[in-house]
Parts: C-alpha cells; structure tokens; sequence
C-alpha cells in the first residue's frame, strides 16, 4: 500500500522556525477562541493541531494565514513579523492552505482550479492576458506545465477536463490540494482534509500528505478532528481545547497524556 | 493479396538482414532516423520520439544494464503499464543476448516471486513505488539479484536500498560508455541469433502453476510475417499499445511489428485515459481482448440506456441500417436496397460520430484475440462500420488464423494465416478424435522454460504440439473453436455442452459482468451462478425506484432475478434441449482476483470457485428455493471478514417464481 511509515521516526532537527504563533490571543465580542497559544512548526515536519469541536484549531489557522488579526501576540515567518498582513500577502510569502470543504470554482475545470493556485506567481496583467503574445502566451505554457506535473503527482489525469462541481467529494479535495501545491507553498495548512471522506479515500490522501512532504521537504500542519489519521501520520501532535493548547509532543506521548484523555473522553 | 503483403515487409532491407528485433532498431535508426516510432501521452501532451531518439534510449540503458551485470541469457523481469520504458527496457536487454519476463502491474508480490524463481530472472525494471514495493520484497530471498531499476520516481524519494537504481542514472552511466566507446553497442547487438530467446511468456495458470514459454527471435519474426501477411497493416501505421506485453500477442504487435512494420506505437497516458487517449489519436491498429471489445460495447449501450428517446431512437435506427448493410455484406450477401438508400444518412447522422467518439473512425485493422467472443458485440461493431476481426493462436504456437479480406463468417475464428518459409516449415494442421486440434510448424514450439518433461507433455507422440482446444472446421476451411477439450462438459446424461458459448454469449448482456455454468457427470442438467454488473443494475435499481444498500442486497432482489432470468431465457431459445441452463443464482459479492476466484487475466478459477460456493451449489441442484451462505472474505485493506448472506435460486423457466421469492 505506501511505504514505510515515518511518523515518529523524523527527529526535529532543524534549528529555524519555519512559522510560529506566539502568545496569540482571539476574542469574539465575549468568546475567547484562542488563549495565548504558542505554537512552532519545525523544519519538515507534519504537525497535527487537534481538539474537539470549538477547540480554536481553525481560528488558529485563520490567524496564521492572516485572515484573522489577533488581539494580541504575534504570528512570525522565519523570524519575520507577519501579524496583520492582508491574506494575499500572506500567502504570497508562501503559506497556502486547503479548506474544510473545499473552495473551488465548481462549474470550472480542474486545471482551470489549479492554475488559480498559480496567480500569485503570474506577473501579466489583464490587458496583457487579453492580448495573449509573447511571453504571456510562454508564461501560461510554463504555468500550465506546472499544473500537469501537480495532477501527475496526485494522480488525477483521468478528470483533468472535468468541472469540478461533477466530481466527488474525495477528489474535490485532491484538487484543493492541488490548487494549494500549486502555489509553490513554503509552508501548507490543511483544515481538516479528512472530514467526510470514507476510509479509502482518507488513505489515498494520508499517502499524498505524506508524499508533498517527502517530495516538496515542507512543513505540513494538518487541523484534524479524526484522531485514527493523525496519530499515523503526524510527526508531532499539539492539542487543544477551549482555545489553550493543553499537551505537545509525539503522537504515543500524547496518546498517554492524562489532560488529552480527559478532554477527548471526559473522563 | 497475401504475397504482395508479405514481400512488402520482406522487401524492407531493415528486417531482411536483422535476425533479432534490437538488430532492426538499429537498422531502422540508421536508414530512417527522424522517422517517428513512438508517442507517448506524458504530463497531458503527445511526446515523440523518432528512431534515432528511440535507439539512443535502448542503446544507453543497454550499456547501463550491461555495467550492472546483465548479459547473455539473463532474464530481466519488467514489471509495469505500457510505457516507453517497458519497451525500451525490453529491447535494451534483448540487444544484450537476454531475455525479458513481462508481469502485469496488478500480480501479487507471491505471484512475482514465483515468476522471478521459476525465470532466474536476475534483474527487475519497475514502473513506480508500487513495483519497487514488491520487488524488494522478494529481492531478499532469490539469488544473485543485480539490482532493480524503477523509471518512475514518485514515492521513492527517500528509499535507500543497495540494489536500487533510478532509470535515468543508470542511462546517465551507459551514455558515458557509449560517448567513451561509441562502436560498443552495435558490436554487442549484431552478436544476437534468430533463435536466441527472446521472451518468456508465462501461461496464466488457469491450470496449475504458470510455465514461462520460451519465445524466440525466430517466434516473433515469423508470427509478424504471418499478421502481416493476413491483414493490412501499412508501414508507418498508428497503434495503440493497450494489452499488456505479458501476454504473448502485444509481444507480437507492439513490440515485434512495431519494428517490423513499422508502426507507430502509441502509448496512453494511463489505463484509465484509454479511452480519451484513443479517441484523440484515432489509431489505424489495435488490438484488444474480447472482454475489453466487449466493455467498449457495454459503455456505448450504457450511455445509449441514459440517452433522451429522440437520441436513442436515432442510435437504433443508425444501427439497423449499419447492421443491414455491413453486416450482411460482411457475410457475403447483397443488403436490401432500402438499406442501402438510408445508409448515406445513418453515417452522416450516427455511425460516423460514433466511430469517431469510440476513436475507432480510422481503425482499419481492429483485432480480437484470445477467447471467444459474443457474435452479438461482434456485429455490434460491424454495424458500426468497423470492421472488427478475430485472431486466435496460442502463446506456444503463435497465431494461427484471422479473419481475412471482406468477407468472413463472424462465429469463426478466422483462415489460416501462413508462415513465411525463411522463419520456418509451413504451419500444419490435424483434428483429433476428440476433436482436439493439433499444431506443427512455424517457427515451432521451443518448450516451457527449465521444464523439459511438461514441454515433452505438450506434444503428441508424432511431435505435434496439443493445443487442447476442441474445434471444428467450416466448408470454407474457417476455424471454428468450440471450447477447451477438457472443458466441453458431459453431463450425467451423457449429453455433452459448451460452457464457454453459454457464458461468452450471457456476458454481453448488460446486466451480467460475468457468470459460471455448472453441470457435469454427476448432474443431469445445466445451471448458472451469475456476477451481475453492479455498475449497470445499481442504476437500473434506481431509476426503477428499488431501494438496497450493498452489492450482497442487490443481487438476491427478486426484480433483479427475473431480470438475469430473462436475460438467460433469451439464450436459451438458442441452444438444444439439453444444453438449457435450468436453474441460476447471483454471487452475494463481487468476484475478486485478490481472493483467488479470478486469474490477473480475469478468468474464472473455476475448481476453487466451485469449493468455495459448493453450499450454494448443491441447494441450486436440490431444488430448495434459497440458502444461506457463509464465505470468508478479505477486504481491500486486508481485514479479514464473514460475508453472511441468503442467495436466492431462480427456474429460468418458471416466470413468476422470482416474483414469489
């Protein structure tokens, strides 16, 4: 089926801090979703954030991509304050991010959605598209080869032509994946890509995730709610619950934590 | 018409003075060298490769190949999709004076170590992560392995094994021996006989274990003579690579007419894009399994069963009149002259457009080969306008016949094709008593690989090689094959029938995927276990508003019964008394290959099946109207399970029994 496992064997050998959250703070009028939480992603590894319903994991990841502006902490890229930053300037630093249920153009098709992903990296404007000569017409043919080399990774040539809105729920979410990949991203957040997914579909993406870090050497932080998924793949796992992070560390270690057990269980 | 066909490819200095298929190549890059040779859908675009481009691939792996360790009489396995790398990789190792084991991608690592001991295969050319997974598992226990060579890198990024090489590096390090000593490989490649062994074809094991039959040189020049004396295949043609090369007939067009011919070889994106991929290129040849003619058939009559009633009218009537005139001028009749008329009109209106949308509007040589196939998607495709032929050989011996020129009779399996007489005697041929048909002649039958007495058991005692296949011969001098000897089943009556015609013929129903007869010496009559097409029913279910939940469900629906039943009534109005199919029930689940109820080529295993069903198959034979059946079943993710369902038995005579039920 896939190869061997590597979860837990990667040791966090890196120095730099790819992107951390550092004392973030997020109110909603009287909610408090996020609590001084600090959290850093390590060079290469898959970092799971999970917790039950309403734990803050994708406040936290809003507030990372800069769709939302804590009220207080900082966000930091390589050391670089991003706080505040517009969502188009975050990402074109490098962060790109997949949604839990997918954001697509569905009556497009699926090159069409992942040449989306490129637009942070085209540099003709709309007249100059409209014109289409030249190095616009080059740029597109270098676009679009970066778009075939995406579907031939995730394996979806059969639907290349297809409008999204025609296909299941499993491979619309390989071409969010696609989409984000698509912008050469440093770094790659994905809210809970397993939501709704039946068993083999959520293996075919454990092996993509899986493959994007091998292949790609990025950071992967992956929002999940399915805890069978995340203790397989994640290198690390930080857990959450209302709004604090309450344990980090390997899967097995988390897996024991009393506070994680109590939480999840209510015990 | 023959002859002028046979001296054309004979006539081609390139193949004239070659004695293995690595020689033409050669031959071919040096007359020819920007004559396009291969095409491959690679990242959403049609890529090509000319003669000269192809030789530089072959001709550094080779040399890679040959620093590794490969060399004369090694056997190199390759397991993969039909990729120019498989092919590079097969002629790379026969310039080497070795030969080649194709596998199909889908075989079990179980299934692959046998292959590689049974072979001595001393080196592995895999496609992907998938392959490689396997090949090192069975690395370990074979000896003397060389190394595994992958050409697709995907998933391997961080796989460290000493044996492992990628494609590319090991083509790197030939070229540089190549740029070091530029006359090398020629000097190793014109070393090469006739008859030395070109491949090992392995028999599907539908009996026992699989024996790898030894192809020589010899073997392929002689059975691409013999196609190309049979059907017109014109140098430069376009064909489509779809049939896996581990069976013996890719072998023979892909791989040996593709340099023989020549032809253009076209290889799709993926087995999945086939479909789209043929109807970009509208190929001049190919060749496909009948199962595979026979899906192409139910794709069209599925999307005709969804199509509006103005449509579907129109497809009818199109077809009718294609059948009207096609057809029966195809048997050699005058077509009535009021079909004849419409027939401008239903091209125009329908059976242009759909030749073109299967990607079929070019191909003038569409073969079948291997089993039987359904007369009715015979003519299906006939009335279409093409014209689809039958070849029918076997692996041991070659091709045999082939529909032949403009007029043939569908239920046959063609004329004898002849050998060209520099490649061998001519090809003989006998029916025995039990109306076996036996062979002699021809570039001839070397023998199974390493097994000198199951070779010697092949051949009669006079050296005529057994094929095992019960036939008879029409006035015409056509084949025609009725079953395997030892599958003509006698029943309890003594009255014999033909398995194969009832299940060839029930599995073009739509509704029906595949299906098993049942009867022998100890029963008196015939009866069926069906594996209904869930794809085709569950939509069915739908539109005709029956609820269900799984495959288990739906195939003991009574509204699905009589449907199968009705499907089976229908054939039954065309066979004698005796040889009825009476009584049938649907499999509770999917017949699968991972549980050893199919061979990789989608046969039957029948002897297992009928162990495993045995419950079922008694309560079909005792008359009880149901039964309850346990079977032990593993699922894709290798959890282990009980399947428990009740299977309902149906008369196919009785109407309303299904009904009750």
């Amino acid at each position: 089926m896939q190869g061997p496992s590597t979860a837990g064997l990667v040791p966090s050998r890196a120095t730099s801090v790819p992107l951390s959250v550092r004392n973030a703070t997020l109110k909603f009028g009287g909610v408090t979703a996020l609590n001084d939480v600090t959290i850093e992603v390590r060079n290469d590894e898959l970092l799971a954030v999970i917790g039950p319903n309403g734990a803050g994991k994708t406040s936290l990841l809003n507030v990372t991509a800069g769709f939302y502006r804590p009220q207080q902490g900082r966000v930091e890229m390589s050391g670089r304050d991003i706080t505040g930053k517009r969502v188009d300037q975050v990402a074109r630093m490098g962060v790109a991010r997949t949604f839990q249920g997918t954001h697509l153009f569905a009556g497009q098709t699926v090159v069409e959605n992942i040449l989306v992903g490129r637009h942070t990296l085209m540099n003709s404007n709309v007249l100059q598209a409209f014109l289409h000569f030249g190095w616009v017409a080059r740029e597109e043919d270098e676009h679009r080869e970066v778009v075939e080399e995406i579907i031939d990774f995730l394996e979806i040539e059969p639907i290349r032509n297809r409008p999204v809105g025609t296909l299941g729920y499993g491979l619309r979410k390989r071409v969010d994946l696609g989409r984000a990949l698509a912008q050469e991203p440093n770094i790659l957040l994905m809210d809970e890509p397993m939501a709704g997914m039946n068993s083999e579909e959520k293996e075919d993406l454990a092996r993509f995730i899986l493959d994007v870090r091998e292949a790609r050497n990025i950071p992967v932080v992956l929002v999940e709610h399915d805890m069978g998924v995340v203790m397989d793949l994640a290198d690390r796992v930080v857990v959450m619950d209302f709004g604090s992070v309450i344990a980090d560390g390997t899967p097995a270690e988390v897996q024991r934590d009393p506070a994680v057990i109590k939480a999840y269980l209510g015990a | 018409m023959s002859d002028r066909q046979q001296n054309k490819s004979l006539s081609d200095a390139s193949v004239a003075k070659s004695e293995t298929l690595p020689q033409i190549l050669l031959a071919r890059a040096q007359a020819t060298p920007d004559g396009l040779s291969e095409r491959h859908k690679r990242l959403g675009i049609w890529r090509e490769f000319t003669w000269s481009d192809v030789l530089d691939r072959v001709r550094a792996l080779a040399l890679g190949l040959e620093e590794m360790g490969v060399t004369r009489g090694d056997t190199v396995m390759l397991i993969g999709e039909n990729e120019p790398e498989h092919f590079w990789a097969e002629y790379a190792v026969q310039s080497l004076g070795g030969a080649v084991v194709s596998v199909y991608p889908d075989q079990t690592g179980e299934e692959l170590a046998f292959l590689a001991k049974d072979s001595k295969t001393r080196l592995f050319v895999a496609q992907d992560q998938e392959q490689v997974d396997k090949c090192l598992e069975i690395v370990e226990d074979l000896k003397d392995v060389l190394g595994v060579v992958f050409w697709d890198g995907s998933g391997l990024w961080n796989y460290e094994h000493p044996l492992l090489k990628s494609f590319d590096d090991v083509t790197a390090a030939g070229q540089k021996i190549h740029d070091s000593s530029p006359g090398r490989f020629a000097g190793i490649a014109a070393k090469g006989k006739r008859d030395d062994l070109a491949v090992l074809s392995y028999t599907s094991g539908t009996t026992g274990k699989p024996k790898g039959v030894m192809l020589s040189h010899r073997y392929m020049f002689d059975n691409s003579t013999r196609i190309l004396g049979a059907v017109d295949i014109q140098p430069g043609a376009e064909y489509l690579t779809y049939i896996s090369p581990a069976w013996a007939t890719e072998q023979m067009f892909g791989l040996a007419i593709g340099l023989i011919g020549p032809m253009v070889v076209n290889f799709p994106e993926g087995p999945e894009e086939v479909l789209d991929n043929i109807r970009e290129l509208a190929v001049d040849a190919m060749v496909f399994s009948p199962r595979q003619w026979e899906n192409l058939a139910s794709i069209v009559q599925a999307r005709m069963l969804g199509a509006g009633p103005i449509r579907r009218g129109l497809y009818n009537w199109g077809l009718r009149i294609g059948k009207a005139v096609y057809v029966e001028r195809l048997e050699g009749r005058t077509p009535p002259l009021s079909a004849r008329l419409q027939l401008p009109f239903a091209e125009a209106l329908v059976l242009h457009h759909l030749r073109d949308n299967l990607g079929l509007g070019r191909a003038d040589v569409a073969l079948s080969g291997g089993a039987l196939m359904a007369p009715d998607v015979f003519r299906l495709f006939h009335a279409m306008g093409v014209k689809l032929r039958n070849v029918y050989g076997a692996t041991e011996t070659g091709l045999l016949t082939a529909h032949t020129g403009e007029t043939y009779r569908l239920e046959t399996s063609g004329r004898w094709m002849d050998c060209d007489l520099q490649y061998g005697d001519p090809v003989e041929h006998r029916i025995a008593g039990d109306g076996e048909l036996q062979v002699r002649g021809g570039s001839g039958f070397v023998g199974y690989f390493d097994q000198p007495e199951k070779s010697a058991e092949a051949l009669t005692e006079d050296g005529w090689y057994a094929t095992g296949d019960a036939v008879s011969l029409t006035d015409d001098g056509e084949l025609v094959f009725l079953d395997r000897v030892k599958d003509m089943r006698e029943l309890s009556s003594g009255h014999s029938y033909p398995p194969q015609f009832i299940e060839t013929r029930l599995r073009y129903s739509p509704f029906i995927k595949d299906l098993m007869t049942l009867g022998n010496e100890t029963r008196d009559f015939v009866t069926a276990l069906i594996n209904i097409d869930m794809e085709v029913l569950s939509r069915w279910a739908e539109e005709n508003g029956i609820g269900f939940s799984t495959y288990t469900d739906l195939s003991q629906k009574p509204e699905i019964h009589e449907l199968i039943r009705a499907e089976i009534a229908r054939i039954n109005s065309l066979l004698p008394e005796g040889s009825r199919v009476m009584r049938f029930a649907n499999f509770p689940k999917e017949l699968d290959p991972d549980e050893g109820e199919l061979t990789r080529s989608r046969k039957l295993r029948r002897a297992f099946l009928e162990d495993r069903y045995g419950g079922l198959i008694e309560a079909i034979y005792d008359g009880s109207p149901n039964t309850d059946l346990e079977i032990a079943v593993t699922y894709q993710d290798g959890r282990k399970g009980i399947l428990k369902a009740t299977v309902n038995i149906t008369n196919v005579e009785d109407k309303n029994q299904a009904r009750a039920a």
